[in-house]
């Protein structure tokens, strides 16, 4: 009996985790449109590592 | 039977859910021009055809590397100005792109700086630069 409520719990559980997991929910007045800042923390180095990568394409160091 | 598909349910959650994470970290760790579109491809080729031009002109100092990640005529130079308007919007599309496809949200000018520091570490000898105070030096 408590197995197959515990049981239950997790399925329960599981099932939201999947659909709120994956979901972005929206709340508020769609009038009045809220702006979010978001701080977007740029790696440095891996962007160097892309730029390098281009110019040795455009140089024809890198085919 | 409902006991399995409890846990067939829960296992798959914890998966998605590292699977995300891992997606994400991924995402914000790497940067690329992950789609390869024929506009983006043109305008590498673009700058891949116009290189050797490019480096002449840096080799008699008529055209430097400015600290914004662009190409910049030192002097009154008719041809070498197209020249250069070309390859700087060139330059502009892929810099726009990285920043689009990675989600970069006004990271234009970061990419701008960094495509600079590539560009004056791989200027050659006596090559004219412009270091990150603005001031024009020859390498």
């Amino acid at each position: 009996m408590f197995n197959q409520k515990r049981g239950q719990y997790f399925l329960i559980a599981g099932i939201l985790f999947v659909i709120y997991g994956c979901t972005v929910k929206a709340v508020g007045d769609p009038n009045r449109p809220i702006t979010i800042n978001a701080h977007i923390t740029i790696d440095v180095k891996g962007l160097k590592d892309t730029a390098t990568g281009i110019e040795d394409y455009v140089s024809g160091e890198k085919k | 039977m409902t006991k399995y598909f409890t846990r067939a349910i829960f296992i798959a959650s914890l998966v998605l859910g590292v699977g995300l994470s891992a997606r994400l970290s991924f995402t914000q760790g790497t940067y690329d021009i992950k789609e390869m579109t024929p506009a983006v491809k043109a305008a590498l080729d673009g700058r891949k055809d116009r290189f050797d031009q490019l480096r002449e002109l840096k080799s008699k100092g008529i055209v430097g590397e400015n600290n914004r990640g662009y190409v910049e005529v030192l002097g009154n130079n008719a041809q070498a100005e197209s020249l250069v308007n070309a390859e700087n919007a060139d330059r502009k599309f892929i810099y726009k792109t990285i920043e689009q496809q990675n989600n970069l949200t006004n990271a234009l000018g970061t990419i701008e700086k960094v495509f600079a520091q590539v560009q004056r570490d791989k200027a050659m000898s006596a090559d004219k630069i412009q270091d990150e105070n603005g001031h024009w030096v020859s390498k």
